[in-house]
């Protein structure tokens, strides 16, 4: 299974987030409660753990770069070997969860 | 006799002449006049150097003159004239010269104290080792604004002087009445400043005092907080009614300072009359220096507004 | 007058845009320090202070008691005696408590002293509801408006932040600045070289012919959502960010009133005496009367109850609304 890791509503009236630093690489294996990236609001940084087990396969956005509130920042598989799906493709959203500090 | 005793003998005499004066003529404004609280002016005036600041509340007249601001400009400045000091457009309330070391009075009462902090800041980061004083009456010390600055100019160790003229009354309002503290100079205790409570009406033991005060100010230990004692001769203000008895005032012109100090130099009747003299001719030239000059046109209203 | 894109730009948020203006002008010049409540090593309340602590040491970023009164006049004595304090108070209702050092004493001073001494202070706040209740919501800058000797200033978009800011930290008397909670979490493009708005210049954010709205700080993105929505259905509306309300950019108004003929003026705090008010007496003073309409909070205190607090400020719909009556007129 494909799951892509979306830009969390974390603060309220917060619409875009800057990425701030990732915690793995592709191919990077996270069991739930691992830190996968600090994201960056106005105020607070946002930490996304992870709230399941998962691979990262992808990034889709670096440092430095502005997301919006609800879009993909990076895909995640079950195993390392998963096929990784050709263009858009309807992936579940891997579950996460987050800490504002 | 101390070196300057007769001096400042004089410049108490000369306040007192000039607002005198300057009550007794015709249109002269709301005036806060200082009658029986020259020795606070004066002895303060001799704990200052060249190098610092005074800023004052609203009675400033003889704060302004003791510092050595031009007595002609001031008196030209309280009647509104262009030759005043501030161009005739400041007044009592708020006439200014800082080139004399005279920053400037601010007729909010309290209003000036955090202002003066301010300018100790200033001094501070500046380096240049001169300090800022700030006088006050009784009444500022029932504002906020006193007791927010001394809290930060205690932990700032701010070069400022905090002098409070304790004429005992506020308007018609007495100090008993008005304010809690057994002592005005326990609000600087209880910021941990060097504070005392002298009597302000002995010019030589205030200009010991400020004198010492100013000393540890100036060595870098933080403010310190005068509390001088002093009367009110006359009413609040030349247009304020009098709202004490007849024998009360009585009792309280034998307590003059400069009554006090004439007796204390035992000067004879030639030296009290030369020195009625001086000061008569002091006041005389202020007062025909401002009539002399215009009043500013109406145009210049909207100058130097932003 | 429609900003034009020909500068380099980089985005970021409303907090760094004050932070890079101020990081500037406190390189340049060493009388600019920061005076507030939690300016120091905790970066301000919206971390528009981050890493000044650092970079300027203790004696230039200050972290000052919960003095409002003290620190606005220490402000304002420093800035007499030679230095260029920026003082911030943390929300715009707790300027009340300083108004006799910004009001009675830096507004005045070279009034009084004859052009002898000026304050160059900057006094920045923030303004506006989000749900923090009665006493931390509201806007007063009307009241500022009509202090002479005063400055005004709300920016709207970081690049107004960043470059108003500048102009502040070099004006010669007193400057308000204001900005507004709900700007904050929104970043935009900020000149990446050095780039100054003048005070007195407005901006038109949205060009129009049918209606012109006038707004300042948060509320010109309700105007600009409000014509997006009028748009759709058929009506033009030319949105102008007035950015300084003191000195107020009177002829860009005019301007753009000529054309469209019709004014509603937008703010978010009390519409007596309001800015709207004031835009429209001194339009109308050399116009004549034109169609106008005002939008602003009802008259009542801000709730932090969601409920109340959105039905006393306006939004995007109230502003369609008085657009539809004004013109049906």
């Amino acid at each position: 299974m494909i799951y892509q890791l979306l830009v969390p509503a974390a603060v309220p009236g917060v619409e875009e987030i800057r990425v701030l630093e990732w915690h793995g690489e592709p191919g990077t294996a996270f069991a739930p409660g691992d830190l996968i990236v600090e994201l960056e609001t106005h105020k607070a940084v946002v930490e996304a753990r992870a709230g399941q087990a998962g691979i990262l396969r992808d990034i889709k956005a670096a440092p430095g770069d502005w997301c919006q509130i609800g879009t993909p920042l990076a895909l995640f598989s079950d195993s390392a070997d998963e096929a990784m799906p050709d263009g858009a493709v309807v992936s579940r959203d891997l579950v996460i969860e987050f800490d504002v500090i | 006799m101390t070196p300057n005793a007769l001096d400042m003998l004089r410049a108490m005499a000369r306040i007192r002449a000039f607002e005198t004066a300057l009550s007794e003529r015709k249109d002269h404004g709301f005036q806060l006049l200082s009658s029986g609280e020259e020795a606070v002016a004066v002895g303060l005036a001799s704990a200052l150097t060249e190098r610092d600041q005074l800023l004052t509340g609203g009675r400033s007249i003889g704060p302004a003159i003791a510092r050595g601001v031009d007595p002609r400009a001031v008196m030209a400045e309280l009647l509104g004239k262009t030759a005043g000091v501030n161009g005739g457009r400041a007044g009592r309330g708020h006439l200014s010269d800082p080139a004399s070391g005279f920053f400037g009075a601010h007729a909010v009462v309290g209003g000036n104290i955090s202002i003066a902090a301010g300018v100790a800041l200033a001094k501070q980061m500046d380096g240049d080792g001169g300090i800022v004083a700030i006088l006050f009456g009784d009444g500022a010390c029932g504002a906020g604004a006193l007791h927010e600055t001394l809290n930060i100019a205690a932990k700032w160790k701010l070069p400022l002087l905090f002098v409070c003229n304790n004429n005992q009354w506020s308007v018609s309002t007495s100090r008993e009445d008005a304010l809690a503290p057994a002592r005005l100079s326990d609000l600087g205790k209880t910021f941990g400043l060097p504070s005392r409570t002298i009597d302000g009406l002995d010019v030589e033991a205030v200009a010991a005092a400020l004198g010492e005060a100013a000393q540890s100010v100036r060595r870098g230990e933080g403010p310190a907080f005068v509390e001088c004692i002093s009367i009110r001769l006359r009413s609040h203000s030349t247009t304020a009614r009098e709202t004490r008895k007849r024998d009360e005032l009585a009792e309280l012109r034998t307590r003059c300072p400069i009554r006090r100090q004439i007796a204390r130099l035992g000067l004879d009747d030639d030296a009290v009359e030369a020195l009625e003299r001086d000061a008569a001719d002091f006041a005389a030239a202020a007062l025909a220096f401002a009539e002399a000059s215009p009043y500013p046109s109406a145009a210049e209203v909207l100058t130097d507004v932003g | 007058m429609l900003d034009s894109a020909v500068v380099a730009t980089k985005k970021m948020f409303f907090r760094e845009a004050i932070a890079k203006a101020v990081r500037e002008e406190m390189a340049l010049n060493d009388r600019i320090m920061v005076m507030g409540q939690d300016v120091g090593s905790f970066g301000g309340s919206y971390r528009e202070f981050d890493g000044l602590f650092g970079e300027f040491g203790a004696e230039r970023v200050r972290d000052m008691p919960v003095a409002e009164n003290a620190s606005i006049g220490i402000g304002a004595g420093a800035a007499a005696a030679g230095y260029r304090p920026l003082v911030t108070i943390t929300y715009m209702d707790f300027l009340m408590l300083g108004f006799d050092p910004l009001i009675n004493y830096a507004a005045k001073l070279r009034y009084k002293t004859a052009g002898g001494l000026t304050a160059p202070l900057v006094v920045k706040t923030t303004a506006g509801a989000q749900g923090q209740g009665v006493a931390h919501s509201q806007c007063i800058e009307a009241w500022l408006m009509s202090v002479p000797g005063l400055t005004v200033v709300a920016p709207s978009t970081p690049a107004d932040a960043y470059g108003l800011m500048k102009t502040a930290l070099r004006a010669d008397g007193p400057v308000v600045y204001i900005d507004h909670k709900r700007l904050f979490p929104a970043p935009g493009e900020v000149p990446v070289l050095e780039s100054l708005v003048p005070f007195g210049l407005a901006a038109v954010r949205r060009a129009g012919t049918d209606v012109t709205i006038t707004a300042h700080s948060f509320m010109v993105r309700m105007a600009l959502e409000a014509a997006e929505t009028l748009e759709s259905e058929g009506i033009s509306c030319e949105v102008i960010d007035l950015r300084s309300l003191a000195p107020l950019d009177m002829p860009a108004i005019a301007q753009s009133v000529a054309r469209t003929g019709a004014l509603v003026t937008l703010e978010e705090g009390q519409l007596t005496s309001g800015v709207g008010a004031e835009v429209a007496a001194r339009l109308f003073e050399t116009t004549g009367h034109r169609r106008w309409a005002r939008v602003g909070a009802l008259p009542a205190p801000v709730s932090s109850n969601p409920v109340l607090e959105a039905a006393c400020v306006p939004d995007a719909r109230r502003v369609a609304e008085a657009v539809h009556k004004l013109l049906a007129r």
